[in-house]
């Protein structure tokens, strides 16, 4: 297990409440649209680049999806994910090259993935866990994208 | 923010402040394995509509996997319904997009915490499917945010 998935997995670890791992959904998928951002602008290019700028807009509108579900239910935001974040989340990101770009971007999709699934054993409000899994859904059809780039097979996981 | 979008929001919000409300009433929840049976029988569909596909080979293999797991989930409560494969199958592409739409309806309401689990489990793949059948026609794989629920505007 690399750095990226073990950190996700302790901030899902860590919390205890519905609005804790609300919080944290929120702040993984922040990061991720800062990421994808990133990634765009500083390494990729091409296609590469295309996807990404679209997917930094996927990962925004997950974020307004939870953030929207956090403010219906009362619960308070705190802070919002800025750029030094994304290196708290994703050390080492800003410096990588092209393919270990994408490879990093997969793996945080893939543990913010891990991160909902299990969502489904622990969120007492299932109104709540619905939206979580739009946005777990959307972010799986990432990971096809992603490991088609980079010549990964097969595309899809069983789970 | 496009008008849809604000719809899909709103709707997301309506929604909570609804469950949040409905406390003084108990719904009557199905067992769970009512909830299941009708998933079973999606998955058994797509391994139908995936028949003879080109390239899909893999999916096919992993939606039956997806159907034994149900099946063994669904004896393990009791259940002994096998399903049936849909005698005229569906476009596969339209298949999956529905086997999507039904595991999110699942989810709030299975009583059991490790079959929700289970659900997101499925319904993530399930969304690989259907982006990785869009890319082999050369569709765009990923066309909105939410594998489907908000369709960008033709």
């Amino acid at each position: 297990m690399s750095e990226i998935t073990l950190r996700i997995e302790g901030r899902y670890r860590r919390e205890t409440t519905d609005a804790g791992r609300l919080r944290t959904t929120l702040h993984v998928e922040e990061v991720a649209a800062l990421a994808y951002a990133t990634a765009a602008e500083r390494v990729l290019d091409g296609e590469e680049r295309v996807v990404a700028t679209r997917f930094a807009g996927h990962e925004r509108e997950h974020s307004d999806a939870v953030m929207t579900m956090i403010l219906a239910l009362a619960l308070e935001v705190r802070r919002h994910a800025v750029e030094k974040d994304v290196d708290n989340l994703m050390p080492g990101f800003g410096s990588l090259g092209p393919r270990e770009t994408l490879a990093a971007l997969l793996e945080l999709e893939t543990a913010a993935i891990a991160g909902q699934q299990a969502l489904g054993r622990q969120l007492a409000n299932l109104d709540a866990l619905r939206t979580v899994a739009m946005v777990m859904a959307g972010g799986a059809q990432h990971v096809v994208v992603l490991r088609d780039l980079l010549g990964d097979r097969p595309l899809t996981n069983l789970y | 923010m496009t008008l849809r979008r604000r719809e899909f929001l709103g709707a997301l919000a309506a929604g909570a402040l609804l469950f949040g409300c409905a406390g003084d009433e108990d719904p009557a929840v199905a067992p769970d394995a009512d909830v299941l049976a009708p998933l079973l029988a999606g998955e058994q569909a797509a391994v139908a509509a995936l028949a003879g596909l080109a390239g899909a080979t893999a999916i096919r293999d992993q939606d039956r996997r997806h159907a034994a797991r149900l099946r063994t989930v669904l004896a393990g409560l009791g259940d002994r319904r096998a399903g049936a494969p849909a005698s005229d199958p569906e476009p596969a592409g339209q298949r999956k997009q529905q086997n999507v739409y039904d595991y999110v309806a699942a989810l709030p309401r299975l009583a059991d915490p490790d079959l929700r689990v289970m659900v997101m489990e499925l319904l993530a793949s399930e969304a690989e499917h259907l982006a990785a059948l869009r890319l082999a026609t050369g569709e765009d794989p990923v066309p909105d945010a939410f594998a489907g629920f908000t369709p960008p505007l033709t």
